[in-house]
């Protein structure tokens, strides 16, 4: 990764230096090259931890609701014959990530395949961080950003999970070195390119259609990186054909109306989360001391900011500032801002002052205690996941696998299942291959995701046993605990029976260990 | 002391008893070691599965006159019934011998004409819209288009055949003075060989009996409970509390499904959703559905059968001309993990014919000639192959899902935007590629 070229072009050269200069080049060829091979094995260890972080235990816990649903859409996509009746093809997203997974799902389907895939997508913008913090800052940069965002818990723990969020932050990030390039460079051809990367982000989700606010603001905010507007127009044109494929595929293979349902929910809805879901959840997932690492090094050059740091800073603003104004909120969306802090930090972290090598010492120790800061929060999360606590997009769901092939193995098919909310729904239908409703689903098409069923009437449908199975768990319980009793209500009433409890051992405060349930099923009866 | 040792040993003789009986109850002769029969009230074939297809239905070019005597004179298409309201149509013994017509089959409308009622709507039909559910149950188990009501009319005689293999009374719908007296019942015969049997009732009223109702049943009171359930009409089903805990309220029958714990025969008597028009026919088919929903999820799924049919045409129509001394034919449908699949059967059958299948199955004595003489459905079943999944069927018909997406489209677009945006990609680095070398090769040259 590190070019080495420099070193041996200055060895080639030291036979025509006098002895005495021979040999200090000599020992100072040896020390480059000695710290170009650390830096190597620095590289390689981090690359090598992002990558086990990445995969370690990576299928131990199954699907959540949203990985269930990409899963299901790719499966469906894959014709699949078990899932198709489950999850339509088209629900809320384009469907880039989801036809890239139905490639192998058309070998079956897999959880794991499923996620190897979201974590490829993860290295990937490792890879992307390297080349993009070595372009703005140099190579030191370069490797320290690559080791921030290989170790940051936010990247690790999205790009694990069969979100969009991270093939969208790859190819935001991968937008972001183009742009970074053509600042470079002046030459129109990144741009385009940058214009093409800019339609597979948002190909990957449409939320990432923020990115042209962020080089908007770039452009306008950095007027030393002139771009023509022809360029500009053609990059543009390009991003449009390359979208284009979303709403012509809605149009032309099947269901035109699903975007739009989709769009005019998603603007009407009430906020999910309080205006404080940001600014408490998104730094400590970034890692406190990276925020902390890319404030100082702002602080330091607020006079005499350059483009590269107007660049990121857009990058950083634009979606964080939309997201706080936008009343849906969620725990991955600012994902694609996450390369961006890390190449801020990276370079307060490699920071050098030509003469005070103390100084470089301070910030390579800096760089330590931050990447161990990260890799000791990630292995937190990853080694042992909160189980019964669930914030959508920040992990597997423990049970619900287990539970979902629970009913698969013993409930006849053809069963219909009400749960409490519409996260166990999809668990039930990917997991149990059953129909699953969420009682929570309201039936006011303004207050409800299309993508989901509601069912209008569960004391008529268990009546006329159309419905035949309730589902208790206790992520929904802790979430809407009015809708659980409701739910629990029905299980009274229509003499609901147990019929399975998924449970996971659990480790208690005075060190015993214990079975706590997570979902419990009853069968009930008109 | 002595006192105990008394009960202790009636307790072991007891025990003793219950064991030896057990012990003697017979295998059953075929997988169905668990089996379960409901009789619905007043359709005809023809008016619930008219236009099943593949079943011997409605005649293409059927027109009913109104008036027989008048044959060119205006007659009436069947048509489908949907959402019309329905009445009680008259089916009383009249009736059954005018619609019939001496085998004409062509009084289904002039009789109601002669009573100065519009009696049109007897050549209503439902179909899969209406039925959904049975209609996806005739399409994943079995259908009978033969099935004829064993007596041609009377709920009492229906309900007797079902259980006696006799018509019980002359007169329809009237029970004895004294009842049935001793007269057998499969459930005797059951009990005989030590084979478990209940009756599941519907909102059952054990203070409803033969001592405390009149015996000629008024339409809705209290006895008609009886013509329903005659076991309640037969002494010893009353008085005998070993016999009496044997019929019992219908949650014990979804309590004995989910436990696995259902008895070798189950008979199970409606109340309120017994399809009697102009009772609704939704509330029968939830009603039918919850049953074999408990059964689909009981335990004992894989060694059950179920079958319900109806005791009476109900003064519908029907096209077929029953055999002598029989009614006109009703709807019966099995369901079972041995079933055949989407199976349409065409054995002639009656409600005997039910008995004459636990007779075989359990090796038991029949009761009357007419069960004697019955013939089974036992071609309904394929023993050949193991039992199937158990399987929820829909309560409707509509496809779950809309048209299915056109996928190559799908690929073909994605793919197209990642060449589109690779391409672009590629051209600078081509371009950088390019000046690479030349600049390499500058630097050489220099």
């Amino acid at each position: 990764m590190l070019d080495l070229s420099g070193a041996i072009e200055r060895v080639r050269g030291i036979g025509e230096e006098p002895p005495a200069t021979r040999l200090f080049a000599r020992v100072g060829v040896v020390r480059a090259h000695l710290a170009a091979r650390a830096a190597i094995a620095l590289v390689a260890a981090g690359f090598a931890l992002a990558l086990f972080l990445r995969l370690w235990q990576i299928d131990t816990i199954g699907y959540n609701s949203d990985e269930a649903v990409y899963a299901g859409q790719a499966a469906a996509l894959a014709n699949d014959a078990g899932l198709k009746p489950f999850f339509p093809v088209f629900r809320a997203h384009p469907l880039l990530f989801q036809t890239i997974l139905s490639v192998p799902f058309h070998f079956g389907v897999s959880d794991l395949v499923g996620r190897l895939l979201a974590a490829l997508f993860g290295l990937g913008t490792i890879v992307l961080a390297y080349k993009l913090g070595a372009l703005l800052y140099g190579r030191r940069a370069g490797v320290i950003a690559a080791l921030i965002l290989g170790l940051m818990p936010y990247d690790v723990l999205v790009s694990r999970q069969v979100l969009l969020d991270g093939p969208m932050t790859f190819f935001a990030t991968l937008t972001l070195y183009l742009l970074a390039l053509f600042a470079t460079t002046r030459r129109p051809a990144w741009l385009y390119a940058a214009g093409g990367m800019m339609g597979l982000t948002v190909l990957g989700k449409e939320t990432s259609i923020l990115v042209v606010g962020a080089t908007y603001a770039f452009f306008a905010l950095a007027p030393e990186v002139h771009a023509r507007l022809r360029d500009l127009a053609c990059a543009a044109v390009i991003m449009v054909l390359t979208i284009a494929p979303y709403p012509l595929a809605l149009k032309l293979a099947g269901n035109g109306r699903t975007g739009e349902q989709y769009l005019a929910w998603q603007l009407f809805r009430r906020p999910n989360h309080e205006w404080t879901f940001y600014p408490a959840t998104v730094p400590l997932a970034i890692g406190p001391l990276v925020v902390v690492a890319a404030a100082i090094g702002i602080w330091f050059v607020r006079r005499e900011l350059t483009w590269r740091e107007t660049l990121l800073l857009s990058w950083i603003a634009v979606p964080a500032l939309f997201f706080q104004l936008w009343p849906v909120k969620g725990y991955q969306y600012l994902l694609p801002t996450a390369p961006a802090f890390a190449v801020l930090a990276a370079r307060t972290l490699a920071w050098r002052v030509e003469g005070r090598p103390r100084l470089a010492w301070a910030a390579s120790a800096a760089a330590a205690v931050v990447a161990l800061s990260l890799a000791f929060a990630t292995w937190q999360r990853v080694e042992r996941p909160a189980a019964g606590q669930l914030l959508a997009g920040a992990g597997g769901v423990a049970g619900g696998r287990e539970l979902g092939h629970w009913i698969a193995g013993n409930v006849p098919e053809g069963a219909v299942f009400l749960t409490v909310g519409p996260s166990m729904a999809n668990l039930v239908q990917f997991y149990g291959r059953r129909k699953a409703y969420g009682v929570s689903v309201g039936t006011n098409p303004l207050r409800r995701n299309p993508a989901y069923d509601p069912i209008p009437n569960p004391d008529r449908a268990i009546r006329a046993s159309e419905l035949q199975y309730l589902v208790w768990d206790v992520y929904s319980a802790a979430r809407s605990p009015f809708f659980a009793n409701k739910l629990l209500r029905y299980a009274r009433r229509y003499h609901g029976r147990v019929v399975h409890t998924e449970s996971i051992t659990v480790t208690k405060s005075d060190g015993r260990r214990a079975q706590r349930p997570l979902a419990v099923v009853y069968e009930v009866r008109p | 002391m002595t006192r105990a040792a008394v009960l202790v040993a009636t307790a072991v003789v007891a025990l003793a008893a219950a064991a030896a009986a057990a012990a003697a109850a017979p295998v059953p002769r075929t997988p169905i070691s668990h089996f379960v029969t409901l009789m619905q009230e007043h359709h005809s074939f023809d008016n619930y599965f008219g236009t099943y297809p593949g079943a011997d239905g409605l005649p293409p070019r059927v027109c009913m006159p109104l008036d027989v005597a008048r044959p060119r004179g205006r007659c009436v298409r069947p048509f489908h019934l949907g959402g019309h309201a329905v009445k009680s149509l008259s089916s009383d013994q009249r009736t059954f011998l005018a619609q019939l017509g001496r085998g004409r089959m062509n009084g289904f409308l002039d009789v109601y004409r002669r009573q100065g009622i519009d009696g049109t709507i007897a050549m209503g039909h439902y179909d899969a819209r209406d039925l959904p559910f049975y209609w996806n149950v005739a399409g994943e188990y079995v259908l009978f288009d033969r099935f004829f009501a064993a007596a041609p009319v009377g709920t009492l005689q229906n309900h007797m055949y079902w259980m006696t293999g006799t018509p019980g009374s002359r007169a329809p719908d009237v029970i004895p003075r004294r009842g049935f007296g001793r007269l057998p019942t499969i459930f005797d015969r059951l009990d005989a060989r030590g084979i478990s049997w209940k009756v599941y009732v519907q909102n059952y009223d054990p203070s409803v009996s033969l001592r405390t109702v009149a015996r000629r049943a008024r339409p809705g009171g209290r006895g008609s409970r009886l013509l329903r359930l005659p076991l309640l009409a037969f002494p010893r089903y009353v008085d005998d509390p070993r016999l009496s805990r044997h019929v019992v309220g219908l949650p014990e029958f979804y309590d004995d499904a989910a436990r696995g714990t259902l008895p070798a025969v189950s008979y199970i008597i409606p109340a309120g959703a017994g399809e009697h028009p102009p009772g609704s026919i939704r509330s029968g088919q939830s009603f039918v559905r919850s049953l074999v929903n408990s059964l689909v999820r009981s335990p004992v799924w894989t060694s059950s059968a179920f079958l319900w049919t109806y005791d009476g045409w109900g003064g519908w129509y029907d096209h077929v001309r029953p055999p002598r001394g029989y009614g006109f034919r009703v709807p019966a449908l099995l369901v079972s993990p041995y079933a055949r699949r989407g199976h349409v059967d065409s054995t002639t059958l009656d409600s005997t014919s039910i008995l004459r299948f636990i007779e075989l199955n359990w090796g038991l004595d029949p009761l009357a000639p007419r069960d004697a003489a019955a013939r089974t459905f036992m071609s309904a079943f394929d023993f050949g192959h193991g039992p199937r999944p158990a399987r929820f069927l829909a309560a409707d018909r509509a496809t779950a899902t809309g048209p299915e997406p056109r996928r190559s489209v799908i690929y073909a677009l994605y793919s197209s935007a990642v060449v589109l945006a690779l391409s672009v990609l590629a051209w600078p680095l081509a371009i950088r590629r390019r000046r690479t070398v030349l600049a390499a090769g500058e630097a050489e040259r220099s």
